[in-house]
């Protein structure tokens, strides 16, 4: 592997927080997100169920179709005679779905049919004529529910609602129970939430006749893999598609499920002879636009009197709603750092993804960790309270240390690097914990019920894809990887085209900070255009903007195919000046002699000869200055369910909250909120820090105020951001972040994961706080969201949330 | 997000605006501030055939200093409200209340005859008017009548306004030394009541209660005026004892509401929870 | 159909519309200002938020028809050539990550330095308030309201 100071010649960019080139565009309304692109289009709307588990009996589409203004109207009979199935990737039962329901809803807002017309609002409607009828079966919403013997079946043709169950053992679990002084079990129930991005799924799609195929321009996080979905689905070859990714308002793994509307929307683009956009409602978004899984997860540990935790065994039963294509995917990805920070030698974990007539599930920012997290640290609360331990004290004693980096857990994960007592240590200076022990203990002894909670956790990065096959096989995808373009223009400036979009994080502007320091020159002279365009940009299965593998994979390809560029600017300015290679450096925008500094010749002038006056050109070499890389991580391993490691970078972060609980409200109120965390090489530290505090604010709505609510009918009643309630401005704290930099071996900057971040661990730093708040009344907290009911019951009766 | 088809009326006199009403009886609607009707159309749950946009009509948005009493134009937002100086010095409830509606861009366009007239269980103006002992006046084919506030809110989302009369003004009595608060229970600032008391008192030498007079939103159909906590209060020395077991009375008859945010039984502890932090807020002021 | 005469960023347009076309479709549709955005269906998140008549407003919860001799001012009024030190500042504090939300939160950071130059953090997120951002957290968007207060004090622009 390439060292770092062979990658970059200055250090003029990376590690500084420079300004964002995307932002000039952004703060003057001046993006292109698919619902800006100037297209005259017609517009859909799609009818969904109002039913949460029902069969369809009849559907008439005559007076829709008959409104003035309605061109194409679509049902699902049709979408079951022309496409196939969905696809599942980690379920053992069959279960077959259509991207449109044919014969049977199986939740509220399924699509049954969808309708184009000249404007939204005749679309709309439209499908208030469109008549069907149902009969409705009997619902399933709970876990509960679903396990009962006499539970009806989701998909009859599986036998069971149960469509996975998985059991696995890493290291010696009768040996940790064997050497341990007592066990402790509880039970936790963790509920759907979602990270809601303020742009919904938006999708143009427009058939081209004359070619028979189809181009689409769609906010799509995942476009490596949705072209092969769509196109499989739809039954065509991949060159009958191009997909366009432009900007994109935001995506936080929920635009990954997006991909069975661009069939949807595909099939009514072949019916008209105008481009059809969709743009999905908030309301379409909550119903139906993917939550993360509740779950029951039962788990005990194994433990020394001292604190030393043993072993885990774990149960979790997730419920994965009713979408084939993601249920039982969480699984290895959740139980992959199932020993977060600690030194934990052995797990037995069962999975069991169950089905239900819930909304369907996605990768929601976390994918899973932040339950695990949740519970983990929860245990290692309850535990330090039965041993009457620090909280502090029993992480200290478990935690990895850093001489033993990189680490291998017991299921194959490897923590690359690290220092989580350090970063323990740094984060109780930053709150100043000492001094917050005082007053906490003042302030019980006025009735002011202040808490204190500490969560560690692993942040990790870049999937290993095909984690979820390892109750099938060999999967579809391994690994993880990229590709870039980078070419020096004619004029000497640099231009990178990336197999991957992004949705926020400033993926231009950290490139061109790279770039500009291996080549030596500003960042202002790189542009990148962070869309994606099928045809041209240089994509893998695996590209896309999901689990933070940019800082991994995608620089990885940026840097490679720069360092080739780098290498054939220097053949040819060596030829050109008749100077060895060795003897060569980049200079402002320059190739120059060390030993001679006048002997030099610019960017400009060399692609002046590698473009035009090629005859100039060394023996042997190519025309042409633009280069292509893919770059793979090198630490994946093959799926295999003894040895296997899921995600392959790892960043860590230790959050400590500080709330006071007004016990007769139930209110929780946010005092300090401290972060310390450790991404390895930072490459912009102002991006850093916003997506820090950002994914943090992420589990604080998802600790105190978002719940996905489902009535015994399987109705969902949080349809509206009324309902379904984010944290806004006057409720967040203001937090204290301090950094840590671990560089990672593996990776060709050091740099690590961004961007899931405190999403992770916050859930548990907050419910930590809010159990030690109210240790005085004998209050556990087993359950999310934490909401004022809930803290006033616990207080006064069930001594639990 | 779409709303239907509808005609939408923009009269310029409360006279055309009456008049339009009793042409469409049936299937018209009053646009005040928009800010809850405009949603329900966008939903789809609310669907007139038309739209009588009272917007233009001048004379709704007034604010005037009748010496004891103040006039308020039904069409007044709640940002004016909060901003109001004459209002701040006299009678302090009504900012106090407009301030914590929403957000600055709801206050912006939402009205207090809106608000009222539109009658949400979980709005946050009834209270303050009932506290107040207001009195609205509805003008309609027939001429004018006044209501008192006590007797405007029926159930949710209805109030004592007949289907042809308009909510033009609302009438409150100056304040002469009361004290008043309101608190809300509310899942994040801008949220509705879950619970909101607001109250108006005045005290007399010795801490006794003089007069109180309480408004209590979000616990049941409609707002109500906590009449038993006022006979428990009225003529008393607050002490906290007092205070708490008059507190007590809040829900007595009541049939609490039960939602996602909050069970009858928790709701209950609210009310009287919140009746109490009201008293001693406003005692505190 | 109602023919409505309107000022977006000082320029008069003027278009026949169906009576239930809402603000928000009319800027992004009819006038060809997308600057303005959708983000929910209830009024709740802000990201379509404009100067209307001089106060900061949510154009989904206003009807296009009811905007008839109006003077708005969206995003794409904020600054004609440059940057609006609002949006500097912005820039300045890493208080922009999507985008989406943006453009509502500036303009809502107008209306409150339009009336409150030098604004308390309390201030300043309470005329947030009815603004969402899904990617921030809030703190950086703050800081940048607090520094473009300073800024417009320093430079007497408005």
């Amino acid at each position: 592997m390439m060292k770092l100071d062979e990658i970059l010649v200055t250090r003029n960019w990376v590690g500084k927080p420079v300004r964002r080139k995307e932002d000039a565009r952004l703060v003057k309304g001046e993006a292109a997100y698919v619902d800006d692109l100037n297209m005259d289009c017609y517009q859909a709307a799609i009818l969904r169920s109002p039913y949460a588990h029902a069969r369809i009996s009849r559907i008439d589409v005559t007076k829709a179709e008959a409104l003035k203004g309605v061109v194409a109207v679509l049902t699902g009979q049709e979408v079951a005679r022309e496409t196939k199935p969905i696809s599942a990737r980690a379920i053992t039962r069959p279960a077959t779905q259509y991207v449109m329901a044919a014969e049977k809803v199986r939740y509220v807002g399924e699509p049954v049919a969808a309708v184009v017309a000249e404007d939204r609002y005749i679309a709309e409607d439209a499908l208030d004529l469109i008549e069907v009828e149902y009969e409705p079966l009997r619902p399933v919403v709970t876990i509960e529910d679903a396990l009962k013997p006499d539970a009806p079946l989701i998909f009859e043709e599986a036998g069971s609602n149960v469509l996975m169950h998985d059991k696995m053992q890493h290291g010696d679990i009768e040996q940790a129970y064997r050497e341990a002084d007592l066990t402790l079990k509880e039970k936790f129930k963790v509920h759907r939430y979602s990270s809601t991005p303020l742009e919904p799924w938006a999708i143009i799609a427009n058939y081209e006749r004359a070619s028979d195929s189809f181009v689409v321009w769609s906010n799509d996080q995942q476009h490596g893999r949705s072209l092969t979905n769509v196109c499989n689905t739809l039954g065509i070859p991949i060159n009958k598609l191009r997909l366009i990714v432009p900007d994109s308002g935001g995506g936080f793994g929920i635009k990954l499920a997006l991909w069975p509307y661009i069939v949807i929307l595909s099939l009514l683009a072949k019916k008209v002879s105008k481009p059809v956009k969709w743009i999905q409602t908030r309301r379409e978004h909550l119903l139906g636009g993917s939550h993360a899984p509740d779950a029951n997860v039962e788990i005990e540990l194994a433990l020394k009197k001292d604190g030393r935790i043993l072993g885990l065994r774990m149960t979790d039963i997730q419920n994965d709603g009713s979408f084939v294509h993601t249920a039982g995917i969480y699984g290895l990805i959740k139980f992959a750092t199932m020993v977060g920070c600690y030194t934990i030698k052995a797990m037995g974990t069962e999975l069991l993804s169950v089905v239900t007539n819930k909304a369907p599930t996605v990768q929601n920012r976390g994918v899973g960790k932040p339950t695990m997290i949740f519970v983990l640290e929860r245990m290692v609360d309850i535990a330090a309270r039965k041993l009457g331990l620090d909280p502090v004290e029993i992480r200290l004693r478990n935690f990895v240390q850093p001489r033993q980096m990189p680490y291998t857990t017991p299921s194959g994960e490897i923590y690359e690097s690290g220092d989580y007592p350090q970063c323990l240590k740094k984060a109780l200076d930053l709150v100043g914990y000492e001094e917050l022990k005082g007053h906490r203990e003042e302030g019980r002894k006025k009735g002011k019920y202040i808490g204190i909670g500490i969560s560690a956790g692993v942040e990790p990065g870049t999937s290993n894809l095909g984690y979820y096959y390892t109750a099938r096989g060999i999967p579809e995808y391994t690994g993880n990887a990229e590709g870039a373009i980078v070419g020096i223009d004619y004029d000497g400036n640099v231009n990178v085209l990336l197999g991957s979009v992004d949705s926020g994080q400033g993926h231009a502007t950290t490139t061109a900070q790279v770039v500009a320091d291996m080549l030596a020159i500003h960042p202002d002279q790189v542009s990148m255009n962070a869309h994606v365009d099928s045809l041209i940009s240089p994509f893998l299965g695996h590209s896309g903007v999901y689990s933070n593998k940019f800082n991994d994979v995608d620089l990885g390809a940026v840097i490679m195919a720069t360092k080739k560029i780098r290498d054939k600017m220097l053949r040819i300015a060596s030829h050109a000046l008749g100077i060895p290679v060795g003897e060569l450096a980049l200079r402002e925008g320059k190739i120059c002699s060390t030993k001679e500094g006048e002997k030099a010749i610019s960017f400009r002038e060399i692609a002046s000869l590698a473009y035009k006056k090629i005859l100039f050109l060394p023996e042997g070499e190519e025309p042409g200055l633009k280069a292509i890389a893919y770059y793979s991580n090198p630490i994946a391993k093959l799926p295999n369910r003894k040895d296997f490691n899921i995600q392959l970078t790892h960043s860590n972060s230790v959050h400590i909250v500080v709330v006071e609980v007004d016990v007769q409200s139930g209110a929780v109120d946010f005092l300090k909120y401290g972060i310390v965390h450790d991404c390895g090489r930072q490459i912009n530290p102002g991006i850093v820090e916003g997506m820090a505090i950002g994914s943090t604010v992420h589990g604080i709505g998802a600790s105190l105020l978002e719940e996905f609510v489902y009535n015994e009918d399987g109705q969902l009643l949080s349809t509206t951001f009324m309902d379904y309630m984010k944290p806004l401005a006057m409720g967040v704290p203001k937090f204290e972040l301090a950094h840590m930099e671990s560089p990672c071996p593996y990776t060709l900057l050091g740099s690590k994961s961004v961007g899931e971040g405190g999403s992770l661990p916050s859930l548990a730093a907050i419910a930590n706080a809010v159990e030690d708040a109210l240790s005085p009344f004998g209050v556990k907290v087993t359950s999310l969201p934490i909401t004022p009911e809930k803290v006033v019951r616990a207080v006064k009766e069930t001594k639990e949330i | 997000m779409f709303p239907n088809r509808f005609e939408y009326l923009s009269p310029s006199s409360l006279e055309e605006a009456l008049s339009l009403l009793k042409t469409h009886p049936d299937e018209a609607k009053l646009l005040a501030g928009g800010q809850s009707l405009i949603s329900l159309m966008k939903l789809r749950l609310a669907n007139p055939k038309y739209l009588i946009d009272l917007g233009r009509i001048a004379d709704l948005n007034h604010l005037r200093d009748d010496g004891d009493k103040f006039s308020i134009g039904a069409l007044t937002t709640y940002a004016q409200i909060k901003e109001s100086e004459l209002l701040r010095n006299k009678c302090r409830l009504l900012p106090q209340t407009a301030s914590v509606v929403g957000d600055a861009q709801v206050r912006n366009r939402g009205t207090l005859g809106g608000s009222l007239a539109h009658a949400d269980p979980h709005g946050d103006m009834p209270a303050a008017i009932l506290a107040l002992e207001a009195e609205l006046k509805a003008v309609g084919p027939n001429g004018a009548r006044w209501i008192k506030a006590e007797n405007f809110f029926i159930t949710m989302f209805t109030t004592a306004l007949g289907p042809d009369e308009i909510l033009t003004e609302i009438r409150v009595p100056a304040q002469d030394g009361e004290k008043s608060a309101y608190l809300k229970a509310a899942r994040r600032p801008s949220d509705f009541a879950m619970v909101g008391v607001a109250l108006s008192l005045k005290i007399g030498p010795d801490q006794t209660c003089e007069k109180i007079a309480i408004g209590v939103t979000g616990v049941t159909d409609r707002p109500y005026r906590g009449a038993g906590v006022v006979k428990a209060l009225t003529g008393k020395k607050l002490t906290s004892k007092i205070i708490e077991e008059a507190a007590a009375q809040v829900t007595e008859g009541i049939d609490v509401m039960e939602d996602v945010n909050a069970s009858k039984p928790f709701r209950s502890h609210l009310a009287r929870l919140y009746t109490a932090r009201a008293i001693e807020s406003a005692l505190q002021a | 159909m109602h023919r409505i005469k309107l000022t977006i960023n000082g320029k008069g347009f003027e278009h026949e519309i169906d009576s239930r076309l809402l603000l928000v479709h009319y800027l992004r549709e009819k006038a060809r200002l997308t600057g303005t955005h959708v983000g929910c269906d209830t009024g709740n998140c802000g990201a379509c938020t404009i100067i209307f008549n001089g106060k900061a407003v949510k154009s989904c919860m206003i009807l296009a028809v009811q905007a008839n001799g109006a003077e708005i001012t969206t995003i794409e009024g904020m600054a004609r050539n440059g940057f609006h030190p609002i949006q500097e500042s912005f820039m300045d504090k890493f208080a922009v990550q999507c985008g989406y939300c943006t453009p509502g939160m500036i303009m809502s950071a107008h209306a409150l330095l339009s009336v409150n130059p030098d604004p308390t953090e309390t201030e300043i997120r309470e005329a947030i308030e009815g603004n969402l951002c899904m990617c921030t957290g809030y703190q950086q968007i703050v800081e940048a309201i607090s520094l473009a207060a300073k800024k417009i004090g320093k430079s007497g622009n408005k």
